[in-house]
């Protein structure tokens, strides 16, 4: 390769590190402003916007209730999702292909139709909107995720690790809880966190599953279209600081937790 | 060791004749447990319908339930039914579609959109995938993977909201213009075309960007020089060599990128204008009204569904004979 292509990429690379960060960064300014208006240039600066958030009793309860429902959801998404990938890893059985398939569907379903499809189901099922509605539908979403990632680490098991714990006299349910799912952990925790932030991040299924009480992204989306203010961006950088530092933390613990399999 | 053994006689005088026994070995001789265990695993068949049931029967009822049941639903004249009216099967919601222009103008708009989005998501990324994988040491490639990763941890709406302050007329975009003297008025970016654009592919650019990565990685750097020993030149060692043998990471990118940006309906609602209306407010907008309208918002979803799937589909055996003809 030519010393010329090599800047070139660079360069290229460099632009799109700008492009993904810049708009971030501008909201996040934008919520120091000390004017109502949304819009540069800023003149005068002031924390008011993040005083006013914390104080506003509403934000507060939306923001637990979005970490409420990531929660429970997470919970059966990795209960369902492990299940799964221990069914579909290494054993052939007739219908193997389909059951992968269905395991998958949620994901590829395109957004808004997979909540139009949840709204109609939980008639059916019975349950209302609000917040059983919106954990059942992320529960269901993230499932596949789930499966994946615990799939994908389930095929690294040395197969003689189980049989020599059943020829010391394991049953399946032992081995399986002491040999498997240890071997799971770090691929269930990491999968449990890309869940929590894929829920706390869901605004199409929250927003068509969800009663009168709002999720964070159902809040920010309605202040949006009552006009733009430096509130919601505020509330906007609190939501994106919690989650990327979560983001951030997981992304270094799943890399320690594989380094320390491999030794 | 020494000190080992010695820790180890003292427990056993400290349990007296009794072995200690841990939880695993209790629950092991436990007699109710052992019945049962012995129950469930009395044939590898029965043992097999323990472990299968439950996850078999979750991914029916659940995973495929939504979308039968919204087939159903999209057959019927009334949903949800009212006390004493009758449910008839019909048609009707589906030839509603191909009757009206604002039914299927947005349709056709969000996959041509969609089609377009893919294209430009794929040329913007490919060489921010090269560079990474081809061009940075091992160690730093990763950090400079994770660097892309943070923006994209943030949700769909907080992104789409930074987007609008970028673009919007007293937004940095058109600061920056009006600084250089490009312009005296603000640029009118927001509720375009245009705007909507810059979001989804803000939104959507990672989903291709990994794949194209990963792929791009497995390629052995020995692939390029020896077609450069060979004489290549640069264009023909990426026509020839890179490019047939990343086709299929930019298959599932842009699969992926596909059905991902014609789902999206908030970005839309919030960056596009009433002429950049996109199928899935027309979807959306059946389910803010009464509820009899639910059976033609089920009926548009499906033919989507169908659509997109189809797409993709002939596009993924597009490429894999493109393929399967490279590597004869």
């Amino acid at each position: 390769m030519t010393r010329g292509n090599r800047i070139l990429l660079s360069c290229i690379y460099w632009a799109f590190v700008l492009y993904v960060f810049v708009p971030l960064l501008l909201m996040i300014l934008m919520g120091f402003k000390d004017s109502k208006f949304i819009g540069f240039p800023i003149r005068s600066w002031t924390l008011d916007w993040y005083t006013g958030v914390f104080a506003d009793a509403e934000v507060v309860s939306t923001l637990t209730y979005s970490v409420a429902i990531a929660v429970l959801s997470t919970l059966i998404s990795v209960f369902v999702g492990t299940w799964l990938a221990v069914l579909l890893e290494g054993r052939r059985f007739f219908g193997r292909a389909a059951i992968f398939g269905l395991t998958i569907l949620p994901a590829l379903v395109p957004g808004i139709i997979s909540a139009i499809a949840f709204r109609i189901y939980a008639r059916l099922l019975g349950i209302e909107p609000g917040m059983g509605a919106i954990v059942w539908a992320h529960a269901v979403h993230n499932v596949p995720f789930v499966a994946l990632v615990v799939m994908a680490r389930l095929s690294t098991l040395p197969k003689s690790q189980i049989e020599a714990a059943r020829d010391l006299g394991a049953d399946p349910i032992i081995a399986f809880l002491r040999i498997t799912f240890p071997y799971l952990i770090p691929a269930i925790l990491g999968a449990s966190i890309f869940c929590l932030l894929l829920s706390f991040d869901d605004f199409v299924r929250s927003f068509f599953l969800g009663g009168y009480e709002p999720t964070l992204p159902v809040l920010i989306f309605a202040k949006l279209r009552s006009g733009m203010s430096p509130e919601i961006n505020a509330i906007a950088t609190v939501a994106l600081v919690l989650t990327a530092a979560i983001g951030i933390w997981a992304e270094r613990f799943t890399r320690r937790a594989n380094k320390d399999a491999k030794t | 060791m020494s000190n080992d053994a010695a820790a180890r006689t003292g427990t056993d005088t400290a349990a007296g004749t009794k072995p200690a026994r841990t939880f695993w070995g209790g629950l092991s001789v436990w007699a109710p447990y052992t019945a049962l265990m012995k129950l469930a695993t009395a044939s590898p068949r029965r043992q097999f319908v323990i472990l299968a049931a439950f996850p078999i029967l979750w991914v029916l009822t659940q995973h495929l339930g939504p979308m039968l049941q919204m087939l159903r639903v999209s057959l019927t004249d009334a949903y949800p039914v009212a006390p004493g009216v009758e449910q008839h099967f019909t048609l009707d919601n589906y030839t509603r579609f191909f009757g009206e222009r604002i039914f299927w103008q947005p349709f056709f708009r969000t996959l041509i959109f969609a089609g377009v989005l893919t294209f430009c998501t794929l040329i913007l990324t490919y060489p921010v995938a090269y560079f990474l994988a081809r061009h940075v040491s091992r160690k730093n490639q990763m950090l400079m993977l994770l660097l892309l990763l943070i923006p994209f941890w943030v949700g769909e709406i907080v992104r789409t909201y930074a987007i609008m302050i970028l673009l919007g007329n007293t937004g940095a975009v058109n600061l920056v213009l009006k600084w250089f003297g490009l312009i005296d008025r603000p640029v009118p970016f927001m509720y375009t075309t245009f705007s909507m654009g810059v979001g989804i592919v803000y939104l959507t650019a990672l989903y291709m960007l990994l794949p194209l990565y990963s792929a791009l990685e497995k390629l052995p750097k020995s692939y390029s020089e020896a077609a450069a020993d060979l004489g290549a030149g640069a264009w023909t060692r990426f026509r020839r060599v890179t490019l047939p043998l990343t086709l299929e990471g930019i298959s599932s990118g842009c699969t992926l990128v596909f059905l991902i940006s014609t789902g999206f309906y908030a970005t839309p609602v919030l960056l596009g204008g009433p002429s950049t209306t996109v199928f899935a407010e027309t979807i959306a907008g059946f389910f803010h009204v009464a509820g009899d309208e639910w059976p033609t918002g089920a009926a548009f979803a499906t033919i989507m569904f169908v659509t997109a799937m189809l797409l993709t589909g002939v596009f993924q055996k597009l490429m894999y004979t493109l393929r399967k003809g490279d590597t004869k």
